[in-house]
């Protein structure tokens, strides 16, 4: 080999000829973590780093973060030929969440040390050899337990959020240095010792013991509750139908921790855990204005699509005010997360699922002025306008509404003298107890049964049926509005303890659909 | 009731009409008019005074629209009377096309359209107030049932004066945004309309009215609607004009709020019981059925 004047010929050491490190980091797409090897090569050539494996620009970046957190951390840097290959090199790979994993295979490789085993690295470096946090390390982690991995370095504050995954040692990694030395066995760091996690009750805000008067629209609340069901609420301005779709996390059995965990990963991918406490026991109520996109409200984005607000209000509400206002194309979107409880989106980085497991409560005016019905103001829509408004609000998403209910103005002499209402404590007793009757019986919830569950579990007596026929063929109820008084029938039953369903049910069932709206 | 109708000068003014079915008809006419998106109790009046009317042998004249037009064209109907609707467009072109049925029972009764309009003129936005004007010329006297501050119905009213034709108003609620132009017409110097009896005395010129005034006028059928009905107990506490919601219904009653929904709809299906305006009406008799055709409509 020749070399030119000025460069410096081949040294025996500190490096041995040929180095080969391989460490494990994670690459985070959509609730699915993939392991990415890091396998480094420092070999005989004109000094450079050379990073190859499909790496995005923000990848590619992560060269001049390594280098200088490297030297910055008083930790040698080869001066040789330094390959870097992230394995598998089909799968894109983005963000900066590789930067440790990258580091510290450069520096194991540089002091010709072992590469650990069953051990992965999650962090940003900052230039001074910092680990920050990075989005989405519970999914990371979840994704890394499964393939083995027993040890996991990440940011300290990224700790708490890593240890929700049981069977793995978190390791709270502040800077490079320290995971170099706890690695050479100089300093050992100590593991992340986190509370054993337990189900905790949610907070309650508002209380149901608010809202006074509105017997009706209370009652379908707890039905929604009870089975599952979504929910409109229709109504003039100023009737309290917000206070009430919020009132509804608050009567929802407590999060179980399977639901706390889907919940903590979907905000754990938008960066959105608080440091430290990164389980929230109070089921998500997510209300988005209606000019949302259709992106904003299913979930979407450039390369990897992120969660929208139906992933966002997961094992929670997610409450559509004035309904007829949302852009038709976003609420049809919202059908996939209704009918199978996820989203899939997919761009060019290949398809993202998120879980989408909410409950809607959907609210409207009868037209586009809201005073239709109210002697307080004339209606100043032009019936075509009311009618057009009324066609916007059919469709799919009100296929999937099964209870339907009207609120009238309270005027306020009246809510000042009523009484406050029942408290939502009282009413999740209930709930909780209707949920139990149902998941015993068919191990899911009324709002989920089809034609043949329903006839399986849901018999009705014969004065129930005959009285449920003679409504359809009197407003020519299609099969699936029929379903509909049929599932709401069940949960009123199941409130009282289950059994079969009596004509009473179903009538009452029936009371709780607007024939204004198409049915 | 007979007598007969005064003389109603056709103005000079009147533009020639166009005419399907039978026109001119005998009798006195009255035209009702008033908002096309009426209140409950607005409707509830119009219908029933054009049914007692064309009962005393009044030819109820209205515009074919939505709301209280329609509601005096059916109450007329529903009383076996004469109707006479005076359109805005075309005699060929029914509009709004929801009343196509009406306008088609209007024929069959016997009754008549009207238009000055040349064949396959569509709605326009000037016509109707021309439209308008043309209802008072052929009407003898004006009823306004329900007008907000600017409704077209106060332009019917304010043709009818300078027709010199007489011009009553049914009073609604203070509170009501919807009669407000009623209230208007009153305090202007309209007569007042409780029923058909002031109405049928207006249109006969001075006659001292010695009954109860709060009494409905005589008719030789009973009136149904009066007699307590039938069935579950709970139809006594609707309102056939007021929309009632069950949760009211229900602490009113201090019955549970499952047991009243129940029962409502139970009376929904019988036919005894409606939806509109947020609640629960009571049907009144002569008009069976579920309501649906209402609710699209309004």
């Amino acid at each position: 080999m020749a070399f030119t004047a000025g460069v410096a010929p081949p040294r025996p050491g500190p490096y041995p000829a040929l180095v080969l490190a391989s460490v494990l980091g994670c690459q985070v797409h959509g609730l699915e973590g993939r392991p990415v090897e890091v396998q480094v090569d420092v070999s005989a050539g004109v000094p450079g780093f050379f990073l190859v494996g499909l790496a995005a620009g923000s990848v590619r970046e992560a060269r001049e973060r390594v280098r200088s957190a490297i030297r910055n951390s008083g930790l040698p840097f080869p001066l040789r030929r330094l390959t870097v290959n992230l394995a598998p090199a089909e799968l894109r790979k983005e963000g900066s969440a590789l930067d440790l994993a990258i580091a510290v295979g450069v520096s194991l490789a540089a002091l010709g040390r072992p590469s650990p085993a069953g051990a992965a690295f999650l962090g940003e470096l900052a230039l001074d050899g910092q680990v920050r946090h990075v989005d989405g390390v519970l999914v990371a982690a979840r994704s890394l337990a499964r393939h083995g991995v027993r040890e996991l370095f990440v940011a300290a504050s990224d700790a708490a959020e890593a240890a929700l995954v049981g069977g793995l040692r978190v390791f709270p990694a502040s800077t490079l240095a320290a995971v170099v030395a706890h690695l050479g066995g100089e300093a050992p760091i100590p593991p992340y010792q986190g509370r054993p996690v337990r189900v905790e009750e949610g907070a309650v805000e508002p209380d149901l013991a608010e809202v006074k008067g509105q017997e009706a629209a209370r009652r379908a609340l707890e039905v929604a509750a009870a089975g599952g069901h979504h929910l409109l609420l229709c109504g003039p301005p100023g009737a309290g139908k917000t206070t009430l779709a919020r009132c509804l996390p608050g009567i929802l059995p407590p999060m179980t921790i399977e639901e706390a965990l889907e919940l903590a990963e979907v905000r754990s991918v938008l960066g959105e855990l608080p440091a430290g406490r990164p389980l929230d026991w109070t089921r998500p109520f997510r209300a988005p204005h209606h000019s949302i996109s259709t992106a904003g409200l299913v979930g979407g984005g450039p390369r990897l699509a992120l969660p929208g607000e139906a992933s966002r209000a997961t094992r929670g509400v997610l409450f559509l005010d004035e309904l007829a206002e949302f852009d038709p194309a976003a609420l049809q979107a919202l059908r996939q997360p209704l009918e199978e409880g996820r989203v899939v989106i997919t761009r060019s980085g290949g398809p993202a699922a998120y879980p989408a497991h909410f409950q809607l409560v959907a609210a409207t005016n009868l037209c586009p002025c809201g005073w239709t019905g109210d002697d307080r103001r004339p209606c100043r829509c032009t019936p075509a306008a009311v009618q057009a408004y009324r066609r916007s609000l059919s469709g799919p998403i009100m296929d999937r509404i099964d209870l339907q209910v009207s609120l009238p103005r309270t005027p306020l002499e009246v809510l000042a003298a009523e009484a406050d209402g029942e408290p939502s404590r009282l009413v999740r007793a209930r709930v909780e107890r209707a949920r139990r009757v149902q998941l015993e019986r068919q191990g899911g919830l009324n709002a989920g049964l089809g034609g043949a569950d329903l006839r399986r579990w849901a018999p009705l007596r014969p004065a129930a049926r005959s009285a449920l026929e003679r409504w359809a063929e009197a407003r020519g109820l299609t099969g699936r509005g029929f379903h509909r008084a049929w599932r709401v029938a069940r949960t009123l039953v199941d409130l009282e303890g289950g059994g079969p369903i009596g004509e009473e049910h179903v009538l009452e069932a029936l009371g709780y659909r607007l024939l204004e709206l198409a049915a | 009731m007979t007598g007969t109708p005064p003389p109603h000068p056709e103005d000079l003014r009147l533009p020639p009409l166009r005419a399907r079915g039978r026109w001119p008809l005998p009798g006195p006419r009255v035209a009702i008019v008033g908002a096309r998106r009426p209140t409950p109790y607005g409707e509830a009046v119009a219908e029933r005074l054009a049914m007692d009317l064309v009962r005393a042998g009044v030819i109820v004249v209205s515009g074919l629209a939505l709301g209280i037009d329609a509601a005096a064209h059916r109450g007329a109907l529903d009383g076996g009377g004469l109707t006479v609707a005076v359109l805005g467009t075309g005699i060929d072109v029914v509009y709004p096309a929801a009343n196509a049925g009406l306008a088609g029972r209007i024929l069959e009764a016997g009754g008549a359209l009207l238009s000055q309009f040349p064949d396959g003129t569509p709605p326009r936005r000037g016509n109707f107030p021309r439209r308008n004007w043309t209802m008072a010329a052929i009407s003898d006297l004006v009823v306004v049932v329900e007008a907000a501050r600017g409704s077209g119905a106060l332009i019917t009213a304010d043709a009818a004066l300078s027709l010199n034709r007489t011009v009553m108003a049914v009073p609604g609620s203070v509170f009501s945004a919807l009669s407000v132009g009623c209230h208007q017409l009153l305090r202007d110097g309209a007569a007042l309309v409780q029923n058909a009896r002031d109405v049928l005395a207006e249109l006969q010129g001075p006659r001292v009215v010695q009954d109860d005034p709060m009494a409905p006028p005589e008719r030789e059928d009973g009136d149904a609607a009066s007699t307590p009905p039938a069935g579950d107990d709970l139809l006594r506490h609707l309102s056939d004009v007021y929309p009632l919601d069950p949760g009211v219904l229900a602490r009113r009653l201090g019955l549970p709020l499952p047991e009243v929904v129940a029962r409502l709809t139970r009376l929904e299906l019988e036919g005894a019981a409606r939806r509109g305006g947020g609640g629960y009406l009571r049907v009144r008799s002569g008009r069976q059925g579920c309501g649906m055709d209402r609710a699209g409509a309004g």
